[in-house]
């Protein structure tokens, strides 16, 4: 049984759409998604809306903006930074069950709505042990690039080089937030945040909203598909200390991406992927998520990483990491792993436009959401998978 | 024509309850100055700090133990930037290990001289043992006590 994204719709993301609110943010993604799919809200069973924290928007219920024809089930996903992938699985569950024919999926991220949004992310923490720490998720990002240099031997031009790129990227995609030709100097002379991690590696802030059409293969007709040829989504235990000592796989070794990634290339038959898939969308707002990611994925061995980080740049054969530019082309954050899937599918379908890798049999998407408490993996292909 | 924008401000207060095992934590800070694990009756791991229950196996945690008062550093950062509601920086932040304990915990590291970060840097990437110290006056809060390196 499978389902396939026969539509995507995105509004393109910014600091903030002044000329816009919330409800207008959602309804030009989801006439976009819908005009793709040649469909209108009546062919849709469904409608699912994907937004995180309400405290980033400042509305509380934020769900509500989602409301899209009616008489039709409705659910909310909040999953944190995995919000969209889940949002989108949740679409493919409901497909695949024929429990729905058409599911509109919706993600909005709100954030330029608020005025000091690190104190939010602050309030996302545990209250009883953890919020009176300055954790926040580059804090977070740091704490695990330092041991990566530490143990896989990355340095800071790494680091540097992996941003440079996805910006390179994102310059090549109209709807990214970021437009700037960053070099790998220019990220390491940018102000350090919290050792390692420079300005430059930061993903920016930014709002916007995403939307995509899933249908059963019956209603693909002569639309464009991008197959969902498989779909996992694995937890972690909640604190990163009890990974410290994890036997097999710590704190680096990102095993919840690495189950959903096993799961999923399962699914899709896919069992050599640095030959099977051309493009990555990865969920890596930092360089260091990205180096976690290749072994998870199992694109090369943990300690091969940071060779890997060069030969991307010489080997041809190695798949294209983040087309659109990722999300340090663009983080708006509810919504960024539903823009990664949505990106992959646009790159299986052929629409990506300038941004569009050549001959993209099946592009991968990835979602990391908290401390990696979640992790999602979705193999989009031209084909079904067999 | 202009866009209308409207303000808008949160500030709700809330009193996060604790629970059980986090009070009995608290409490040895502020009256005993020890930290206190609890140990997984699947797992058999002591969790540190103490909690009434272990995720991954869900199982109940029973017996306790005190750990520390030293420890190894297993991996940090060096906050060098402020940010809005966050306390000045630099701010040296670590992950620790206190003997016996089976899982590392987060707190702030005190008295390391960061003027120069690189430097700063590269002395805790050799993973140097550390010892607990409390603060005079302890509140029964995780922040009752930091790390210093030994």
């Amino acid at each position: 049984m499978s389902a396939a994204i026969i539509g995507v719709g995105q509004t393109g993301y910014r600091r903030s759409f002044p000329d816009k609110s919330s409800r207008e943010l959602i309804w030009e993604a989801a006439r976009l998604a819908l005009e793709d799919a040649n469909m209108d809200i009546d062919g849709i069973d469904m409608v699912i809306s994907g937004v995180a924290p309400d405290a980033l928007a400042g509305e509380a219920s934020v769900e509500r903006t989602a409301m899209l024809g009616f008489g039709k089930p409705f659910l909310r996903i909040n999953t944190g930074g995995v919000t969209g992938s889940s949002a989108v699985f949740a679409g493919n569950t409901f497909v695949k069950a024929k429990r729905a024919r058409a599911v509109l999926v919706v993600g909005l991220e709100r954030m330029g709505q608020a005025t000091s949004s690190q104190q939010v992310f602050n309030t996302i923490f545990d209250p009883v042990y953890e919020k009176d720490f300055p954790l926040t998720t580059i804090t977070m990002a740091a704490l695990r690039a330092s041991m990566l240099m530490r143990l896989y031997g990355y340095n800071a031009m790494h680091w540097a080089q992996i941003a440079s790129r996805s910006f390179r990227n994102a310059m090549k995609n109209p709807l990214a937030h970021i437009h700037k030709d960053i070099s790998p100097e220019d990220v390491l002379n940018s102000p350090l945040l919290a050792w390692p991690i420079h300005r430059f590696e930061a993903c920016p802030m930014s709002e916007g909203a995403c939307a995509v059409v899933i249908a059963h293969k019956d209603m693909v007709g002569d639309r464009t598909p991008a197959w969902i040829q498989g779909a996992a989504s694995i937890t972690d235990s909640y604190a990163m200390g009890d990974r410290i000592h994890r036997p097999g796989a710590t704190l680096v070794d990102l095993l919840s991406l690495q189950m959903a990634a096993q799961r999923a290339y399962k699914e899709a038959g896919v069992d050599r992927p640095r030959e099977q898939i051309r493009a990555i969308e990865l969920y890596s707002a930092f360089s260091s998520a990205e180096a976690m990611a290749y072994p998870a994925l199992g694109l090369c061995a943990a300690q091969d990483g940071p060779r890997f980080v060069e030969a991307q740049f010489t080997d041809p054969s190695i798949p294209v990491f983040n087309p659109s530019g990722g999300p340090q082309g663009a983080n708006p954050v509810s919504a960024t792993a539903m823009v990664r899937i949505a990106e992959a599918a646009l790159q299986v379908r052929d629409m990506a436009g300038a941004r569009q890798v050549a001959d993209v049999d099946r592009a991968v998407a990835t979602g990391q959401g908290g401390a990696t408490q979640f992790s999602t993996v979705c193999v989009l292909g031209k084909r079904q998978a067999a | 024509m202009d866009l209308v924008t409207i303000e808008g401000k949160w500030d709700f207060n809330y009193t996060y309850f604790a629970g059980e095992s986090a009070s009995r934590f608290f409490h040895e800070l502020r009256e005993n100055q020890r930290i206190m694990g609890t140990r997984c009756t699947k797992c058999e791991k002591l969790l540190v700090p103490a909690r009434s229950y272990c995720d991954v196996c869900m199982a109940p945690t029973d017996e306790w133990a005190e750990v520390g008062p030293e420890g190894t550093l297993e991996t940090f950062t060096i906050i060098a930037t402020a940010f809005p509601g966050l306390p000045p920086p630099p701010i040296v932040m670590a992950y620790v290990t206190l003997d016996g304990a089976d899982t590392a915990l987060i707190n702030l590291v005190h008295g390391l001289d960061v003027t120069d970060i690189e430097a700063a840097a590269q002395k805790l990437n050799t993973l140097p043992r550390v010892r607990v110290k409390f603060v005079d006056e302890p509140k029964g809060r995780i922040t009752d006590f930091h790390f210093e390196l030994i």
